[in-house]
């Protein structure tokens, strides 16, 4: 199981059964905690949906008290070719 | 006492001085290095430097290494004790003499090579970057430090200090405002052409080369460190690029800007006491080489409400680079103070009112300077007043600012987006609004007969009625005066 958080400006971005791309960082112990990432993912309320857990914090870094379960479906590259 | 060469000496010289702490038990990189730098500043208290951090044998950290002015009396070599008026003499003094070029040195005699990392080794998280407040976007690498570029067709060096979130392990996202140096650059050289900036970060500074970077004055920052510390600041080459860095730093991050590529940065607690700015795209840094010292000791500042190095450093030379602005222009200035508490948002100038027009005269040259950006508020008092007191400035405003005639507003002018009053969109923009107190009497009323004569104990009495009260004072039964 993975932690993960992610901000977000309202919580009403991750309702839905679609697809989200989303950058989220590890929570994760150790020395890589809080980097990002960007991802394909499926996130639910249900914490019981998926395996890992995020949580979420607000524009100025306020934690919600809610809890999220979320799937990662893969990593998204949007770093321009030419700097790869 | 000469001036600190290094972070290394510097911590020392605090220590010495009871002005910074060892801290020998471990401390979590996460919140607690952080928390314990900003209980710190809000108690004026030591430099902490701890030893000991969770996850990473091998380094330390180094907190408010500039947050008292006592600290910044000893980064220039002078008596802790120096009052501030003192050691702002000093550093006009200093800083308008001839600029004192830098030396470049070999790369096998500068302690910042003596770890380097380069290609699939360079890891950010390999240092001990810290969380520096519970809830920031992200872990920050930079936030007392310079970045250092060099200017694509004038060819001079900046040294800013743009702060720097470590988004992965080789990628940073900074807060670079489009009026400063390398924003400009960035803007007008960089994403047109398509071509990718080099930088370098460098880490653990000496305290003059970080006032250096902190200062808004037009001479370069190598010439000024050097001419704040009296001798040239030693500088060696990149491992990646042209640029030069300083030799003595303890870290050194090499590598790229993307013009046209933005990561997300922030939100960030910072020297307005207030995580202002917004989670957003901002500039983006790639990291290819990493280079630091043996032990290395990573400095940290932590804003948030007053006082931090950022409000404290930041109002000691934009105060004075404005004073030598005025003063370069004619204004019969008698001297300008920035208070930290105003988290360097109110300039205070003292004139003789000799013209009329003068408050807003100081107030058009200071807003529309190069220093404008950082600051709304010019607050202008006579030469009678003393503007190192707020009492007595306090009472100058409260009292001689006419409300519907001295106030004077001006509109859609640069600023920065960490202003909390400002308005989503003027954050997004940089649009700021500037406010000029004029605090003076007006120049067309009698002196004599229009002008209040100010009821104090200094001003109603004659000298030898003051002496006698001062001399019998403790006779009188009052407990003496310090």
């Amino acid at each position: 199981m993975n932690l993960w958080e992610v901000f977000v400006d309202s919580e009403k971005e991750l309702l839905g059964d679609a697809e989200l791309e989303l950058t989220i960082r590890t929570l994760n112990p150790g020395i890589h905690k809080f980097t990002y990432k960007r991802v394909r993912c499926q996130v639910s309320a249900d914490t019981k949906q998926h395996a890992d857990q995020l949580q979420v914090r607000l524009g100025r870094g306020q934690l919600s008290k809610n809890r999220y379960s979320i799937k990662v479906l893969g990593e998204v590259q949007r770093m321009p070719a030419k700097y790869l | 006492m000469a001036a600190p060469r290094s972070n290394r000496e510097f911590i020392e010289a605090c220590i010495k001085s009871g002005d910074a702490v060892r801290i020998k038990q471990e401390v979590d990189w996460e919140n607690e290095a952080g928390a314990i730098v900003r209980r710190a500043c809000e108690l004026e208290a030591a430099a902490p430097f701890m030893e000991k951090i969770k996850d990473y044998p091998g380094f330390s950290y180094f907190g408010a290494p500039l947050s008292t002015y006592r600290r910044v009396a000893i980064s220039m070599g002078m008596d802790p004790e120096s009052t501030l008026p003192e050691i702002g003499r000093e550093y006009l003094k200093r800083t308008n003499g001839e600029p004192i070029a830098p030396v470049v040195i070999d790369r096998k005699d500068a302690p910042c090579k003596e770890n380097i990392l380069k290609g699939a080794d360079v890891d950010l998280c390999k240092l001990p970057v810290p969380l520096v407040h519970e809830g920031d976007g992200g872990r920050y690498v930079g936030t007392w430090h310079a970045v250092v570029t060099r200017h694509p067709v004038r060819g001079d060096v900046n040294w800013g200090m743009y702060r720097q979130m470590m988004w992965d392990s080789r990628t940073m996202s900074g807060a670079v405002f489009p009026f400063s140096d390398l924003g400009k650059a960035l803007s007008s050289f960089y994403l047109p052409r398509g071509e990718t900036c080099p930088f370098a970060t460098a880490i653990g500074l000496s305290p003059l080369a970080a006032m250096a970077a902190c200062a808004p004055s037009p001479i370069p920052e190598p010439e000024l460190t050097g001419m704040l510390a009296g001798e040239p600041v030693r500088l060696v080459k990149c491992e990646t690029s042209d640029l030069e860095v300083p030799a003595d730093a303890e870290i050194i991050l090499e590598g790229e800007i993307f013009p046209d590529y933005q990561v997300e940065e922030g939100p960030f607690g910072e020297y307005t006491g207030y995580r202002t700015s917004p989670r957003d795209f901002r500039v983006t840094f790639r990291v290819n080489c990493i280079t630091y010292r043996n032990i290395a000791t990573m400095t940290i500042s932590n804003m948030g409400v007053p006082q931090d190095e950022g409000q404290l450093l930041r109002s000691f030379s934009l105060g004075l680079e404005l004073e030598k602005l005025l003063k370069s222009q004619g204004i019969p200035v008698t001297g300008v103070y920035m208070h930290p508490r105003s988290t360097h948002h109110m300039m205070i100038v003292g004139v003789k009112p000799t013209y009329s027009g003068v408050a807003q005269q100081i107030g058009q040259l200071a807003f529309g300077s190069k220093l404008g950006p950082w600051f709304h508020m010019v607050m202008v008092v006579d030469d009678k007043i003393d503007i190192f007191n707020w009492d007595e400035v306090y009472h100058a405003f409260c009292t001689r600012c006419h409300p519907a005639n001295d106030i004077h507003i001006y509109r859609n002018s640069p600023g920065t987006s960490l202003n909390p009053f400002a308005s989503p969109h003027e954050r997004k923009y940089s649009i700021g609004s500037k406010v000029v107190f004029d605090c003076l009497w007006p120049t067309d009323w009698d002196p004599v007969n229009e002008v209040p004569t100010l009821v104090s104990f200094k001003n109603v009495y004659p000298q030898d009625i003051q002496d006698k009260v001062t001399g019998n004072w403790t006779a009188y039964g009052y407990p003496p005066v310090k």
